[in-house]
């Protein structure tokens, strides 16, 4: 007899007792089903955090300054440093910083022709424009001479452009004015919006975070961030970047850090380490009820069916072939048990992803190792009343009343 | 050929045992047919479970065609039975929820053989003993005469060289009795030994050779000579 037939025998015997069978699959199935519908939440959340965490940049990381009070006094008055083209050139050359973007803010009332509005400016460097992958699509970038010699110059991005100028018309040359001073157009980018922020927006503008430093009095760098040539090692580049830069500056009442993700994933992990944990456990218990139940029903069966035993025996049936029948039988009802409470996972988890901000996906790794560990349960639940079974005698077993 | 020499059985452990054989010397050649007989309770079914490989005796030897048996494996024992004997039981004993085919086809499952190759054996002998018009019959909707025949029928489906009945027509009104008995008769004159237990002269009448057996003991044998 192959495993094919005595597998069609477990189903029709599964099938024969059906309000039984659901009753003691119900562990297996509630409990492979708890399993998974956990794994899947507990793997879509931590990929929407993550995806929270790093989509504006995915290899950029910012490096801040942070105060420390000396030992024994209260947080006081206290400046940042300045910083200056040299760190930036000393952060360029830490192993695995592909460039560092350096910029500071500064807001105006553009005014053009009959049009204005308030625009958002930032001062960059010539690096920033490889580094963030900026799209010229007029006239030039900046180069590092409008930083040292205070070219007062911008580029437009293109709603601006859109809300500024005409079509035919091309600004490259243009005088606008900004807050009152002229400042001359040198070029057009493509706005790193997305498509559907776009008409809500007056535009941005950049220019040379020298002149943002003349003509508003901010500092020249404000925000300071190094992009990692390796985007999986990027907390490290970053914290090895910021030690640098504490090193360099001689600092002794504060020092540079990056936001570190590490740490916070970690974390993340770690509370959902422990939620599946607590989960895990409460479907294993589920899971080891389910297998006394099942031992219980084939111990039943075992015995119900003791002169079919008998029968089968007489007519020729080995031991091994009787174990394996019953053994089979057990994981046929586990493993269905199993596969419903995977179904039963797939609409929890679609339902979950449908009313809930967080996408659960039933990873097919997942249902392998749930209907793997419910057959397994079959086998180990299995075997006692498969032995019994196999174990006795053909006669005593046809005489059985 | 079976030869079994001094061959005891007793039931049971320590102060429950109970005696049942007291050495049993007994030769079957091919092609007998054997009644044994005796009142209820002598020990007839146990001699033919001995003999028909379903149970061990408590000592003695058997030797079957030239082998020794008595103690063999419980694996040997169920090969044994799959390809050289074929039983039938009082009780009928049918899988209830298989018809006629499969329940004729049932030892072939254990014998390896393809499932076209059961079916049509097992319809092959259902035409034989005369249920071609009942085959696709689950054991309720067939008479006892008929489950007899299914189960004669399964008996013979591997094709062994012995046919063992304890008394197989126990449980049949008289006129069904004498078909299955002409049945067992046509397939003792084709070559099979076959062996019946029964308590009802009558049975016994059909067999060529006729053992008595009383309180576990042989009283008498012997041979119809007709
Ligand atoms: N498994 C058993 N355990 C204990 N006693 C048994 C068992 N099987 C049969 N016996 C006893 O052995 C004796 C012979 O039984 P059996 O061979 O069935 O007789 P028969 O078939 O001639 O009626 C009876 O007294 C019966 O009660
Ligand atoms: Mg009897």
């Amino acid at each position: 007899m192959n495993i094919w037939e005595s597998f069609k025998i477990a189903l029709s015997s599964i099938w024969n007792h059906k309000i039984r069978s659901i009753l003691t699959m119900l562990g297996i199935i509630i409990g492979v089903a708890a399993v998974i519908i956990i794994v899947a939440i507990g793997q879509g959340t931590k990929k929407q955090m993550t995806n929270e965490l790093f989509s504006t940049d995915k290899n950029a990381i910012q490096i801040y300054y942070e105060y420390i009070p000396p030992e024994g006094e209260t947080e006081m008055f206290w400046q940042e440093p300045e910083l200056t083209s040299e760190d930036i050139q000393t952060l360029a050359e830490v192993p695995g910083v592909k460039a560092v973007v350096a910029t500071n803010q500064g807001w105006g009332m553009m005014t053009h022709d009959d049009e204005q509005g308030e625009m958002q400016i930032t001062g960059v460097g010539a690096e920033f424009f490889p580094a963030r992958d900026i799209k010229v699509v007029e006239g030039r970038a900046l180069y590092a001479a409008d930083n040292d010699g205070l070219n007062r110059v911008v580029l437009i991005d293109t709603i601006a452009r859109e809300k500024f100028f005409k079509e035919t018309e091309t600004p490259i040359g243009e005088i606008i004015n900004l807050n009152d001073n002229p400042y001359k157009v040198v070029g057009v980018y493509e706005s790193p919006l997305p498509e559907q922020f776009r008409n809500t927006e007056t535009g941005e503008m950049l220019m040379p975070r020298s002149v943002i430093s003349m003509m508003f009095g901010n500092r020249e760098i404000e925000q300071l961030s190094v992009i990692a040539s390796d985007p999986e090692n990027i907390s490290e580049t970053g914290r090895l970047a910021a030690d640098t830069l504490t090193t360099e500056k001689g600092l002794e009442d504060g020092k540079y850090s990056t936001n570190d993700f590490e740490d916070y994933e970690r974390e993340l992990n770690t509370m959902i380490s422990l939620l599946t944990l607590l989960i895990g456990s409460i479907a294993g218990i589920s899971l080891l009820v389910g297998g006394i139940g099942v031992m219980n029903i084939m111990l039943v069966s075992v015995t119900e069916r003791t002169r079919e035993i008998g029968l089968r025996k007489a007519i020729g049936a080995t031991r091994r072939k009787i174990l394996l029948q019953f053994l089979i039988e057990s994981i046929t009802l586990t493993s269905l048990g199993g596969l419903i409470g995977i179904g039963l996972a797939a609409v929890g988890s679609i339902l979950v992803s449908k009313f809930s901000p967080i996408t659960a996906t039933v990873s097919p790794l997942i249902v392998l190792i749930g209907v793997s560990f419910s057959a397994l349960i079959g086998i180990i639940f299995g075997m006692l009343p498969a032995n019994k079974a196999s174990k006795l005698s053909p006669i005593e077993a046809l005489r059985y009343e | 050929m079976m030869k079994l020499s001094n061959i005891t059985k007793v039931y049971g452990k320590g102060s429950l045992e109970v005696p049942v054989l007291h050495g049993i010397d007994l030769t079957i050649e091919d092609g007998e047919f054997v009644a044994i007989m005796g009142p209820s309770g002598s020990g007839k079914s146990t001699l033919m479970n001995i003999i028909g490989f379903l149970d061990y005796p408590s000592s003695g030897t058997y030797e079957l065609n030239g082998e020794q048996i008595a103690s063999a494996k419980e694996s040997i024992l169920a090969k044994l039975r799959n390809e050289h004997v074929g039983f039938v039981f009082q009780q009928f004993f049918m899988f209830p929820r298989d018809n006629a085919i499969k329940n004729v086809a049932s030892p072939l499952v254990y014998a390896g053989v393809s499932k076209r190759e059961r079916t049509s054996r097992a319809k092959d002998l259902l035409v034989k003993v005369g249920l071609g018009d009942r085959m696709k019959h689950l054991p309720n909707q067939l008479s006892g005469g008929q489950k007899q025949r299914v189960a004669i029928a399964r008996a013979l489906v591997n094709n062994p060289t012995i046919l063992l009945a304890d008394e197989p027509t126990g449980a049949l009104d008289s006129n069904t009795s004498g078909q299955i008995m002409k049945l067992f008769t046509q397939l003792n004159e084709e070559g099979k030994t076959v062996i019946i237990v029964t308590h009802e002269e009558e049975i016994a009448a059909y067999a060529k050779r006729i053992i008595t057996i009383k309180d576990g003991r042989i009283t008498d044998d012997r041979r119809v000579t007709s």
